[in-house]
This record gives C-alpha cells, sequence and structure tokens, in this order.
C-alpha cells in the first residue's frame, strides 16, 4: 500500500508543482488523472524517488521513501514519461543492462527475465534491432518490459499512452491490465479512457490538488441523472455557459455538443445523456476551476 | 527575396549570444597578445607587436582557427530548420532553393566576417595601451589592417564557411560537420609539417588554401626592417593563391546548391525503417500469460556486475561513437607522420634508426592532443549522456549505488585512454617495423609512455568529470576545462611553476637509451601519486553532488553534501586527503627543503642580479690559469661529484695584482678553496663568486698556486632542472661546472632584450668591436687562462669507465672504483670534460694516432663511420693545415639531455641523439656521421691551436673555419653533389634566421657569436671562396694563419688576421669578391628569364639566355642598397634540372664561367645538344633570396 501525506512541492521559479497531496493507494490498478501541468509528473517523479518534495511524507509498505529511496529503487518499476535510448544498444541487451542495474545478477535468472519479457511484449521478433529505431508504440512496450524486471511490487507508469495509435493503445492497456492483478500499478494519464477500461480506483488531479478520488463506477453513479446535453449552434455558446454549468463541448457534425451538469432537467431542448467517467472528470475540473 | 532573407539572417546571427561571445574572446585573445607580454601571436623579437607582418600573423592565425565559429554561424543556417522542427513549414512556403541557400549564407557569412573585425580593433586598442615598452610598437598605419583583413583574413574565413557550408548541407549534422572541422585543423597542420621543406615552398604557398604558406613564402626571407614597414604585394604567388581561395569557395557554394535538398531526407528514411520493424514486431499471436520473474538480489556481486555493466555500457558508447574513431584517425595520422618525420628528418635531410626513445616524446608530441581531447570531450558526454539520452529517470530509478554513476564513467575513460595509447605504440611499432627496425622495447613503452602517460590523462579525465558534476550545462564544463588547460600554460609564464599546485603537474622524465629514465621517474611518480590522491578527492567529491533524479542545480547538491560524505565516501576522501598531504609533504620536502624552489622568473631576476652586482668585475685584471690539476670522483647514482683541484696562475698582466676573484658555478659547494698568499674579504653567496686580497701582491711574471675543493650534487628530487649530468650511466660535466673560474664572464648575463629591459639593464650588451686592443689578450673561451697543461684524475665506480682530456698514463681499481689519470701532453684550452659511462670501445692505430670512439652498447651502427671520418679528416688536415697535436681522438657518446657535439682537447663527446643513431641504409642521405666529426676534429685546429681573441668576429676563426674543414672533407670524399644538397640547406636556414636576427645582423668578420653567421653564412662564404680561388689558396692562407699563432696564447689573432691571409693568396681581381663575402652583407638575385634553343642549319643549336641579375648589400637592420654587380659567374646548359634526384654529370652540356652584370643581359651560346635548362649560378653557391629561379627550362 502506498501513502502519500501532505505532500507539497514547489519549484524555485515559485510553481506550486503539488498542493499538500494525500493519497492512498491500493493493490490494483490506480489511475491519476489530470490535465497537463496538473503536477502528475511531478507526483510520479517523487514517488519514484527522482525528486524530493518540499515537504511532506511517501510512504510503501515500510519503506520511508524519502528517507530510503534506495529501498523503494529495489522494488519499483518505473515507466516515465518521456524517455530515450542509447544510441546503438539492441532491445535484448539493453533490457538486459537493465536487468543487472535493478539486481538480476545471476546470469540464467537474467536470461529468463530478458527473454520473458521480450515475449511478453512482443518483441522478440525484435529483440536485436537497436531500440533507437522502434516506433512509439514498441518503445513504450520496451519501457514497460523494462519497467518489470526483477518483479517489482510498485509500478508507475506515466502517461504511457500518449501518442499511441488504438491499436498500440489497446494492446498496452491489456498488458498493464495483466500486470495489475498483483501489484500496485499507478498510471498517470490525461485520457480518460484509459482510467475507465483499466482502473478500479482513481484520482483527479488538477492544479496540484487531488480534486476527486474513489472508484470509477462510483464516482460515475454519483453524477447519474445530472448530466444533459444538447446541441446548439456555435454563436449560442456564450449564453448557454452564462446560463448552465457546461462542462464540455465537442463538435458533432459541424454543430455543437454541450453537456451540462443540473441536479433537474433544465428543459429547453436538453436531453439526459448516461453519464460517463468523461463527465465525471470535466464536471470535476470544471467546478474547481470554478471555485479557484 | 534574396536581400530580405540575408538581413533576416544577418540580424537573427548577430542578436545570438554566439555572435557576441566569439566576438569577445577574439578581441581578448587577441588584445591580449598585443598588450600582454607572456601571450604571444604572431610577432616577437625585433618584430613590433603592430608590425604589418605580427598583423598580417595574427590574423591568418586567428582567421584559420576562426573555422570553429563560422562553422556555427553557417552550419546553423542549414541544422536550425531541422533541428527547431520548423523546417516543414518553410519548405511549403513559396520561397526559392537560391534565396533560401544563400541568401542565409550570405547573412550569416556577413555576421561571422562583421564579429572577425574583433581582431583589427584589438590589435590597434591594445597597441595604444599607455604600459606597453615603445620600443616594441611601430607607427600605426591603415595599409596593414586592410592588407590583413581583406586580402588574409576576409578570404580565409569565406572559404571556411563556404565548405563547412557545404559540409552541413551534406551530412545535415553539427557534429559531423564538427568533425569535419577538427579533420581539416588535423589535416592542415599535419601538411604544415610534412610540407616544412625548402623544396615544397612553392607548391604550398599556391594551394594551400588559407594563404599562410603563400604569406610565408612571400616574406620568407624578410629581415626585421621589412616585417616592421612593409605588407607584400598582391602579386605572383601570393594573388594567385587568394584567387585560388575564392575559386574554391564559389565552388563549395555551388556544391552546396546542387546538394542541397529542400526534403528533409533522413527523416523519411528513418520513419520506413521504423514501420518496418513495428511490422516485424507487430506479431498477430496474444502475449504469453505473465509468469512470475526472478527476484532481484542485492549482495556484492550484484555491485560488481552492475559497475562492470555500466562500464561497458559507457565503454561502448564512446567506442562505438563516430567521433571516437574520427579522433583516432586523425591521431593516427598525426602521430605517424609525425613517427615517420622523427626518424626521417634531422637536419640535411638525415636520417635515423627509430630507436623507441626518439619514438616516445614523439608519440606524446603528435598524439598527446587526442587523449587530452578524448578526456575532456567524454568526460561532458559521459556525465550528461543519460540526461541528452533521456535515459535518466529510468536509470536513475534503479536500485544502482550512487557510486555507481561517476565510478564506472570514470573507469570507462579510464580504459578507454588507455586503449587508445596503446593503440598509439601499436602506430609506432608499426612505423619501427616498415623501416625495418626490429627492437622492440615493449616494457619500454609500457614504463616510460603508457603508464605515466595513461595516469596523467586520467587526472585531466578525473577533473573533466568533476567539472561537469559541478557545472549546470556540458558547455561550460568544457568551456572549464579550457580554462583550466589555459591556466596550465599562462601559470608557467607568471611563474607560479610548482607542480604542487598545477593540477596534474609532474616533473619532466627525460628518456636515454643510456640512462633509461635514470632517477627522473622518482619525483615524477611522487607528483603522480600526490595528484591522483586528489583526483580521488575530487570522484569522491562528484558521487556526493552527483545529479541523480530532476534536481539539477547546484547548491541543494551542495547542502546535502555533508550527509553523501559519512561512511565509506568519507572514509575514502580522508585516506586520499591523508595521502595527498602526506605525499605533498614529502614533495615539498624534496623539491622546497632538500632543494632551491626557483622558477624560470626567479632565476631570470637571479641573472638580473648577478649582473648588476658582479657587472663591475668584469674588466678587473686578473692572473691567467697555466697549469691545471684535478681529481675528481664521480659517484653517478647519488649523484655527487667531489672535487679536489689545484691553479697554478701567473701573472701574465703588466701590473702587480692585489686581488682575485674566484667564481664558482652557482650551485657548486666550495668546501675548501686556499689562494696562496691571499685572504678571504669578500663573498657574494648569493652568485657564489669569492674575492681574496693578496697581502703581497702579485708581481708580473710571479706564479702562485690555488686549491680547491668542491662538490656538486642533488638530494632527492627537484621541481624541475634535476641534474641531467653527473647521473647514473652516461655522466658528462664540463670543468665550469665543477671547478671555478677567476674572475667574472659575461657568459651568464641575460641576453633578451626585452628581458634585459624589463630589469633594467641596458638592452645593448655587444662584443669589444673588431680591433679593440685590450680584448686581444683574452681568447673568447675565457679570460683567465690561455694554453694550458693539465693532470686530471678521474674515479668512478668500477663498471664504468672515466674519461678526460688527455693522455692516460694509468688506471686502477679497487675497492670498487676504478681510477684513471689524464696527463695533457701539449698546451691545451681550458676547456674540459669528464665523462663516465659503461662504455664499449673501439679502438683502431692510424699513422701513429688512437682513434677510439666511447659508445653504448645499444648503440654499434656508425661506430665504423666515426673512424673512417676520423681517419679522413686527420689525413686532410695533417696535409693541408698542420700536425695533429696529440696521439690520441676519440669520440664519446652522451645521453641525449642534450643535442650536441663538443670539442675538448683530444676529446669529443657526441650526443647520442646524433650521429649515433643515425641510419644510411639510403645511401643518398647526406653523411652527418662525417661531416659532424670532421667538425669536430676541425676544431683540434681551429680553437684548440688557433683561437680567436674576445672580440667581434672571434668564432669565424673557430666555428667558420670548423665548418670549412669539414665541407673540404666531406668534398673529397663525396664529390661535390653531396656538398651542394648541403649548402642548399645552409643558405635556407641562413636566410630564413636573419629574419628573426634580434639585434643586429653583421658581416661574416664581425660576427658576435651568431650560429646563423659563423656556421650557416660561413660555409657559404668559404666554399664560393675556395671555388673562386683555389682550395690550394685557402689552405696555403690557413697554414699561415697556423704558423703565426697557433697555441701562442695571447694576444690572440682576429677575424682580420684570417681575411687578410686570404688576401694576401688572393689574386687581385678576387680582393673586392673578398670583401663582399667577408666584410659585407651580400645578396644576390639572379634570375633566368628566358631560354631560347634554336637549331642551326649545321645541325647544332644556338642558345639564347636573357638573365636578370643584381646585387645588393645589406646592413644590420636589413635594409638594402643597390650595389653594382660585375662578377665572373658559372653558366651552364643542361638536359635535366640540376638538383633533381636523377641529375648527373652526364646531363651538364657545357658549364662555363661568364661575366655577369646588373640588369638584363643576353648570353648566346652555340652548342651540340639541345639543352632542356640553362641558367647562371645553377649550384646555387651565391646567396641569393631565390634560389629556384637561377636555372630556367628551355623554351620559356
Amino acid at each position: 500500500m502506498l501513502i502519500i501525506e501532505d505532500l507539497t512541492h514547489v519549484y524555485p521559479n515559485g510553481t506550486v508543482a503539488l498542493d499538500s497531496v494525500d493519497l492512498t493507494v491500493e493493490k490494483g490498478m490506480f489511475g491519476l488523472l489530470g490535465p497537463n501541468g496538473a503536477g502528475k509528473s511531478t507526483l510520479m517523479r517523487t514517488i519514484a524517488t527522482l525528486q524530493s518534495p518540499t515537504s511532506g511524507h511517501v510512504r510503501f509498505g515500510d519503506i520511508d521513501v524519502l528517507k530510503d529511496p534506495e529501498a523503494l529503487r529495489r522494488t519499483l518499476g518505473y515507466l516515465p514519461q518521456d524517455f530515450g535510448v542509447y544510441p546503438r544498444v539492441s532491445a535484448y541487451d539493453m533490457l538486459d543492462h537493465m536487468a543487472v542495474l535493478k539486481g538480476v545478477s545471476n546470469a540464467r535468472d537474467r536470461k529468463e527475465t530478458v527473454e520473458t519479457l521480450l515475449n511478453q511484449t512482443n518483441l522478440w521478433n525484435v529483440r536485436k534491432k537497436a531500440i533507437a529505431g522502434f516506433s512509439g508504440g514498441m518503445r513504450q512496450r520496451f519501457g514497460i518490459a523494462q519497467a518489470l524486471i526483477g518483479d517489482p511490487s510498485l509500478i508507475i507508469v506515466d502517461e504511457p499512452t500518449a501518442g499511441l495509435d488504438p491499436e498500440e493503445r489497446n494492446r498496452f492497456l491489456n498488458l498493464l491490465a495483466e500486470i495489475g492483478e498483483n501489484v500496485v500499478v499507478i498510471l498517470s494519464t490525461h485520457i480518460v479512457e484509459d482510467v475507465s477500461d483499466l482502473c478500479p480506483a482513481m484520482a483527479i488531479i488538477c492544479d496540484g490538488k487531488i480534486v476527486a478520488k474513489g472508484a470509477p463506477v462510483d464516482m460515475v453513479g454519483a453524477l447519474r441523472g445530472r448530466v444533459w446535453k444538447k446541441t446548439i449552434d456555435k454563436s449560442q455558446l456564450d449564453a448557454y455557459r452564462a446560463s448552465h454549468q457546461v462542462i464540455s463541448t465537442r463538435l458533432f457534425g459541424g454543430r455543437t455538443v454541450i453537456h451540462i451538469v443540473a441536479d433537474n432537467d433544465p428543459g429547453d431542448g436538453f436531453t439526459a445523456v448516461q453519464g460517463d467517467l468523461e463527465d465525471v472528470y470535466f464536471s470535476t475540473l470544471t467546478s474547481h476551476r470554478k471555485a479557484a | 527575396m534574396f536581400g530580405k532573407i540575408a538581413a533576416f539572417e544577418f540580424r537573427y546571427q548577430i542578436k545570438s549570444p554566439i555572435f557576441w561571445v566569439v566576438a569577445i574572446i577574439f578581441f581578448l585573445l587577441t588584445f591580449g597578445s598585443v598588450a600582454i607580454d607572456q601571450i604571444t601571436i604572431g610577432g616577437g623579437g625585433n618584430i613590433h607587436k603592430n608590425a604589418p607582418f605580427a598583423i598580417a600573423q595574427t590574423h591568418l592565425i586567428l582567421s584559420i582557427f576562426y573555422m570553429f565559429v563560422t562553422t556555427a554561424f553557417v552550419a546553423n543556417v542549414i541544422v536550425r530548420d531541422d533541428e527547431t522542427g520548423f523546417g516543414p513549414i518553410l519548405r511549403t512556403t513559396r520561397i526559392r532553393k537560391a534565396d533560401y541557400l544563400y541568401g542565409r549564407f550570405t547573412g550569416a557569412f556577413i555576421a561571422a566576417a562583421l564579429s572577425f573585425l574583433a581582431v583589427p580593433a584589438a590589435i590597434l586598442l591594445g597597441s595604444i595601451m599607455p604600459w606597453l615598452d615603445k620600443e616594441t610598437l611601430g607607427p600605426l598605419t591603415l595599409e596593414p589592417f586592410l592588407f590583413a583583413y581583406f586580402v588574409l583574413a576576409l578570404p580565409a574565413l569565406l572559404l571556411t564557411s563556404a565548405l563547412f557550408f557545404c559540409l552541413a548541407t551534406v551530412t545535415r549534422s553539427l557534429m559531423w560537420t564538427y568533425v569535419g572541422v577538427i579533420a581539416l585543423l588535423v589535416l592542415w597542420i599535419i601538411a604544415g609539417i610534412a610540407l616544412d621543406k625548402p623544396q615544397f615552398d612553392k607548391p604550398a604557398a599556391l594551394w594551400e588554401p588559407f594563404g599562410t604558406a603563400a604569406f610565408g613564402l612571400a616574406t620568407k626571407y624578410w629581415t626585421a626592417a621589412e616585417r616592421n614597414t612593409l605588407v607584400p604585394a598582391l602579386e605572383g604567388v601570393l594573388l594567385y593563391n587568394r584567387l585560388f581561395s575564392l575559386a574554391l569557395s564559389a565552388g563549395f557554394l555551388a556544391l552546396s546548391y546542387a546538394l542541397f535538398r529542400f526534403q528533409a531526407g533522413a527523416q523519411s528514411g528513418r520513419k520506413a525503417r521504423r514501420d518496418r520493424l513495428a511490422t516485424i514486431a507487430a506479431a498477430d499471436a496474444p502475449p504469453p500469460a505473465l509468469v512470475r520473474l526472478p527476484k532481484p538480489r542485492f549482495d556484492a556481486a550484484a555491485a560488481r556486475g552492475q559497475l562492470m555493466a555500466r562500464t561497458r555500457l559507457d565503454m561502448a558508447q564512446v567506442f562505438g561513437s563516430p567521433a571516437y574513431a574520427v579522433l583516432l584517425f586523425i591521431g593516427l595520422a598525426n602521430a605517424l607522420g609525425g613517427l615517420w618525420f622523427a626518424a626521417e628528418d634531422t637536419g640535411y635531410g638525415g636520417a635515423i634508426y627509430p630507436v623507441t626513445r626518439v619514438l616516445i616524446p614523439t608519440l606524446m608530441g603528435t598524439f598527446g592532443l587526442i587523449p587530452i581531447i578524448i578526456s575532456v570531450y567524454y568526460a561532458g558526454e559521459l556525465v550528461w549522456r543519460e540526461r541528452e539520452k533521456k535515459t535518466h529517470e529510468i536509470i536513475d530509478s534503479t536500485p544502482v549505488p550512487d557510486w555507481a554513476f561517476i565510478a564506472p564513467k570514470t573507469l570507462a575513460i579510464s580504459l578507454v585512454l588507455i586503449s587508445t595509447l596503446v593503440v598509439s605504440v601499436i602506430a609506432a611499432i608499426g612505423v619501427q617495423a616498415s623501416k625495418s627496425y626490429f627492437d622492440f622495447q615493449l616494457g619500454e613503452y609500457l614504463l616510460w609512455y603508457v603508464i605515466p602517460q595513461s595516469v596523467d590523462f586520467i587526472l585531466l579525465a578525473a577533473l573533466a568529470v568533476f567539472f561537469q558534476v559541478l557545472s549546470p550545462h556540458k558547455f561550460i564544463g568544457w568551456g572549464l576545462m579550457v580554462l583550466y588547460l589555459v591556466t596550465t600554460i599562462t601559470f608557467n609564464n607568471l611563474g607560479f611553476e610548482h607542480n604542487l599546485y598545477n593540477y596534474g603537474g609532474v616533473t619532466g622524465v627525460p628518456l636515454s637509451d643510456m640512462n633509461g629514465q635514470g632517477q627522473f621517474w622518482i619525483g615524477a611518480t611522487w607528483f603522480r601519486v600526490y595528484w591522483s590522491a586528489f583526483a580521488l578527492m575530487l570522484l569522491v567529491l562528484g558521487y556526493a553532488l552527483w545529479r541523480r533524479g530532476t534536481e539539477t542545480r547546484l547548491w541543494p547538491r551542495v547542502r546535502r553534501l555533508p550527509r553523501r560524505l559519512t561512511g565509506k565516501a568519507g572514509a575514502t576522501i580522508a585516506a586520499a586527503a591523508i595521502v595527498f598531504v602526506g605525499s605533498g609533504g614529502w614533495i615539498f620536502y624534496n623539491t622546497n627543503v632538500l632543494n632551491a624552489y626557483r622558477t624560470n622568473l626567479q632565476d631570470e631576476a637571479w641573472q638580473a642580479d648577478l649582473e648588476k652586482t658582479l657587472i663591475g668585475y668584469v674588466d678587473t685584471p686578473r692572473p691567467k690559469i697555466i697549469s691545471m690539476t684535478l681529481d675528481v670522483d664521480v659517484y653517478p647514482e647519488e649523484p655527487r661529484l667531489m672535487t679536489r683541484g689545484s691553479y697554478v696562475v701567473e701573472n701574465r698582466t703588466t701590473q702587480p695584482l692585489k686581488e682575485i676573484h674566484v667564481a664558482f658555478d652557482r650551485d657548486l659547494k666550495v668546501s675548501a678553496l686556499n689562494i696562496q698568499g691571499g685572504r678571504s674579504t669578500k663573498t657574494y653567496d648569493r652568485f657564489n663568486y669569492r674575492i681574496f686580497a693578496l697581502d703581497t701582491p702579485m708581481l708580473p711574471g710571479e706564479r702562485r698556486t690555488i686549491t680547491f675543493t668542491t662538490e656538486r650534487s642533488q638530494k632527492g628530487f627537484r621541481n624541475r632542472g634535476n641534474e641531467t649530468r653527473v647521473v647514473g650511466n652516461g655522466t658528462f660535466v664540463n670543468n665550469i661546472e665543477f671547478a671555478p673560474v677567476l674572475g667574472m664572464e659575461r657568459q651568464g648575463f641575460l641576453q633578451d632584450r626585452a628581458k634585459r629591459r624589463k630589469y633594467g639593464l641596458p638592452v645593448e650588451q655587444r662584443m669589444p668591436k673588431l680591433g679593440d686592443g685590450p680584448s686581444r689578450q683574452f681568447n673568447y673561451l675565457r679570460h683567465d687562462a690561455d694554453f694550458v697543461t693539465a693532470d686530471i684524475t678521474v674515479s668512478t665506480v668500477a663498471d664504468q669507465t672515466p674519461i678526460a682530456p688527455g693522455y692516460k698514463v694509468s688506471e686502477t681499481v679497487s675497492n670498487g672504483r676504478r681510477t684513471a689519470r689524464f696527463v695533457t701532453e701539449s698546451p691545451v684550452m681550458p676547456f674540459f670534460s669528464v665523462q663516465s659511462a659503461r662504455y664499449q670501445v673501439s679502438k683502431e692505430n692510424y699513422k701513429g694516432v688512437e682513434i677510439a670512439v666511447y659508445y653504448d652498447a645499444k648503440h654499434p651502427w656508425n661506430v665504423e663511420r666515426m673512424k673512417t671520418g676520423a681517419k679522413a679528416s686527420l689525413d686532410y688536415y695533417q696535409a693541408n693545415f698542420s700536425p695533429y697535436q696529440f696521439r690520441q681522438l676519440r669520440f664519446l657518446e652522451f645521453p641525449a639531455y642534450a643535442d650536441f657535439a663538443q670539442a675538448f682537447a683530444n676529446t669529443m663527446p657526441w650526443s647520442e641523439n646524433l650521429g649515433f643513431i643515425a641510419d644510411f641504409s639510403d645511401p643518398s642521405k647526406i653523411d652527418m656521421v662525417t661531416y659532424i666529426g670532421a667538425h669536430e676534429i676541425g676544431h683540434q685546429w681551429w680553437a684548440h691551436q688557433v683561437i680567436g681573441a674576445d672580440q667581434q668576429g672571434s668564432t669565424s676563426l673557430s666555428e667558420t673555419l670548423a665548418q670549412y674543414s669539414a665541407l673540404m672533407v666531406m668534398k673529397h670524399m663525396y664529390g661535390e653533389d653531396q656538398i651542394r644538397k648541403f649548402l642548399k640547406f645552409e643558405l635556407d636556414r641562413y636566410l630564413r634566421s636573419r629574419g628573426g636576427e634580434v639585434v643586429e645582423e653583421l658581416p661574416l668578420y664581425k660576427v658576435e657569436n651568431q650560429g646563423y653567421i659563423h656556421y650557416r653564412k660561413g660555409s657559404l662564404v668559404m666554399y664560393r671562396l675556395q671555388r673562386e680561388i683555389g682550395e690550394e689558396a685557402v689552405n696555403r692562407a690557413l697554414r699561415r694563419l697556423l704558423a703565426q699563432y697557433a697555441f701562442k696564447g695571447a694576444p690572440y689573432p682576429i677575424s682580420s688576421d684570417l681575411v687578410a691571409a686570404i688576401r694576401a693568396e688572393a689574386p687581385a681581381d678576387k680582393q673586392a669578391l673578398i670583401t663582399d663575402l667577408f666584410e659585407k652583407i651580400t645578396l644576390y638575385d639572379i634570375q633566368t628569364r628566358t631560354v631560347g634553343v634554336k637549331k642551326r642549319a649545321d645541325g647544332r643549336f644556338d642558345v639564347t639566355l636573357t638573365v636578370q641579375a643584381r646585387k645588393r648589400y645589406a646592413d644590420g637592420k636589413g635594409k638594402e642598397t643597390e650595389a653594382p654587380l660585375n662578377e665572373t659567374l658559372d653558366v651552364g646548359l643542361f638536359t635535366a634540372m640540376p638538383g633533381d634526384k636523377a641529375f648527373a654529370s652526364k646531363d651538364v652540356i657545357t658549364m662555363v664561367r661568364r661575366p655577369i652584370r646588373s640588369g638584363t643581359q643576353t648570353l648566346t651560346f652555340t652548342v651540340d645538344t639541345a639543352p632542356k635548362y640553362a641558367g647562371v649560378d645553377p649550384y646555387n653557391y651565391l646567396i641569393d633570396r631565390n634560389s629556384d629561379d637561377n636555372v630556367a627550362k628551355a623554351g620559356s
């Protein structure tokens, strides 16, 4: 179990990236949803021992992560949001290298680890190719493969699906789902579907604050019967914004479809919709921003 | 369109920081070179700091190094759009390729050219600084600046801009473009070294596109006066070269246009490869079910594995990077060239065996830059690699210990450096093998080169890694390293010389085949231990400050430093500190307590003080030594040399002497000194100078005895200047170094004019004028003796041979020491050497003279040649001059700590660097062994029989006549052809050196110990003289000189006596020539303009030569005045070019003497064979500043 208490991080330029974050993450997939710049990566890096927060505590099981980062690293698998590779190094060699770094020192263990993971991530056929030539999806699969080395009990994946085509993304999420059964997996993303497809628990982060947390099912349930939609002309949008709590707008067939939250039927041509996680997300963000 | 793009580009470039940074750096560099004495680029000596020549040189050198800058400007034009990703947007606009390319190039080039104006501006400003010595400045005029900027610098800037613009177009990569820059620079340097021979002057001047060679040729033999006032005319080779450079630039620009593609070509290829890979990777089968993977272990084995894995990866990154291959290739190319020429080009075109000792310093010189670049460059690359490749988050979050970052990276660079050095050794061995030299001294390579150099470069790498850890950016780390490398030079210049505070500073270890590393390695090793301990501390600090995770700022890392330095890290740093302090203390004890720590500046100041304090005694009357008895004990290993000696002195003045002054070598310990009837009255301890009063004045003709005991020794080691005279094997000291001189001599005074001014000493320090009366009482070697007799006993360890001048009368061995006594049989100059080494001896009795060569067992090659040369020399000199005065003639090898041969009475020490390792497997090489031997043997007459009075012209009686003697031996042994090759070298070196004259060039008969005059010009003068008046006439004159002055002592002969003797033997029509040769600085300019050949009806050929000739006299500053030429000179018609390899006497159709006068004239001949070449003075006997145009091709 990962426990984050009162975690605050202020960058030297004064930006508050994390503002008293409290979070408890149980075994299984945990989705951390938030817009770009919300502080997701700062939080991920802090948990991954790469950054010291200004204040607060992070504990994972018995480990005080900030005091003893070394202990956490021994059981950590981390896939950063944006990572590169060494030139001229093949997938096999790089995984082997990472296995050494992760403490898989026995050659037989390492062979088993590397070969299993290459198969697992469908990279076996290209194991001898330089990773530098991999496509985005392959690279992400390699990234998850290295994160799985050494059977970690905490896995952090930061924005793993950004830039993947739907097929690649699907494959990647399947892989994650399988892993998530036994260990703590934190998936940070700004794509709502990633979370709704995968995670039994989640939190929404915005402007460095956790603005909502819980199980997606419950959160969607809480919004049931309160989301309404209407198709309007683009020119009317401002008027609707003024009169209703518009949580999302999207174009459909050249016209604008708006979703609003209202406890009662607003009439005026609005129809009820079955709220989904996206509505939860947008409504949370909207109300947070209003409050701010 | 074009104009707008160019203007936009120009504005863009001058807004970039690089424009200003570069302008400021080059401004400061140039300003420093003008305004600060310790920094020089061009100029120096008699050349004004703002002389046109210095301005031109500064522009030339900096414009070449500016290629790093022009490349940044113009390559940016090409790669910018791809790097920023703006390219696709731009490419969809309607811009035309020519406008885009050339518009941008023009803007960037103008920006580069503008920033280069910092250089002339800095010279201008620097030369008006108020603190500058006015004597080092000339008038400021505009023309030299215009010439230097527009004619020299701008074309070079354009060329490098165009070339690297083109390269950037092809490679689309800044890195590869810079690889090209480095490659070009190294190639340029190599070519410069390889082509630095007179025969390549002209082709190099034509085709060397930066114009250095062309400018060099145009000003090659310029004197100081010319360099200070003239700008070379933009004509001939220089003009052609500039046009070539412009054409080349245009070519590269055109090529860029042809090669430039608007599409981002590389990009699409990468994408295709990626897609292909993705197809291979995408397997349809669902992945297997997840299994539990093996758990990690964290023990010592894992840690070892991590260290090895990281090291391997980092090494692979270096070895695999293209830049490494390029660097290594460039280094090897440079080293191979250097190694090849190290054995090839040893003056006068001779060759030597490529012995390991010679190759190692060459490797250090030619290859040494590469390990420096590698350690500095890859420290930056490796420290920043994870961040640059964005793998740092993955790697940093793995459970590797913190030391597993800095340790493997340092280890990786170290291993790379060691293997790089090993590769350079393989190159050296390859060169040895290719020269059929198979004595590969692998142990010496390891101990003398690989190990010490590895340590030094690893020290450098450790510093570089540390700086990179501190720096917020790779470039700042590199910048700090460059700054450090600059300080290593400047600190020395500023007098901060101690290796204890110059990071990585190590005492030099001179190498010798005779003496190996001697004891020099001991001090060097202590310094290496000292700095290694310091480097270890730096690395532990680097470990503690390492950037792990996202914190890159220095201050937070410094704050957590104390916490990180607990435990093993702290213990390591403490242990390193103990070694550092301990070894530092031991070093300090050795360099500053056991020995005196002295800097170059302090030595200069000492010399200045010596002069200021004791100059008053220079003309103090003194007695003369008439016999010397010396008892010298050599303890080679300690090193120590004990001397007990006595002089018998005689008052040869006309006055009674009340004082005797005794001067000892600065570091000589004097434990006893007694002068018969003398009483010590004043001692200048700092200068080891003592004054004794004679209570009973010494009357003219009276004799007294002086006895002394001295010790020359060194304990421990010094910061620099370790004892190289008394050494383990190959001790070689001369008597000045262990026995006293009576009275003050001028020899030890500061010579350099600028330094003399700096210390407030009179700048002019000239010899007495030719014909001066008082100085005729003294020879130029020393004032306290004439010819003397000597009785020298030398003892040394039993397995070494002791040698001193004189006839060996006894030799005994007892108590492990060998003692030999040497007594002179005829009077000698009091200029002795004492030697001791483990010698092989080759002896031979020749016509009553025992000829012996004492050599090291490793160098047997030329012993027979030396003996043969000695026989030929003795034969010629005895037949033509006078009998040899000794029964023995000895050559002795000494270690390569010095590079000369010297003639003491019947004993001639000869450096192992010269002659002993000469390689004569190519018979066309000039026989320098015989030549040097003949020169030194010549000194047995010209110095040891006849020696000049201590005034102007003195050395013309010894050095010039020794040159003449050797030339005659060579001429009779090898024929005139070999001598011609030799004279060509002498001519070139004379003409070059006179341009660098600092004081005043004098005619030969007034030479003031100027080597380029008494050796180089001396050879040319004497050779021409014997051609004009006949060898026998010259020898008659020399016999006359010997008969009059040999062994006579004071008054000594002067050069006028020599000239008079020659005049007496020369016909009336050669008297003017003798004046020109000896008493004037005469320069000829002979040019054969055309050679017309016309076939006659009778089958013979009419040949017409148009010849232009002139003669000029130069004054001491190089100012020339026209002189009427009216001489009879050689005119030759040939079927091959004289001087060509295949040229032989069969190629000479006719060779006649014809009168030649000033101006243009026509010479006609009728001959049987059609000549291909013809000309006046074809064999270059005249001193002609352009000796290549004497002969012209027929039909031209």
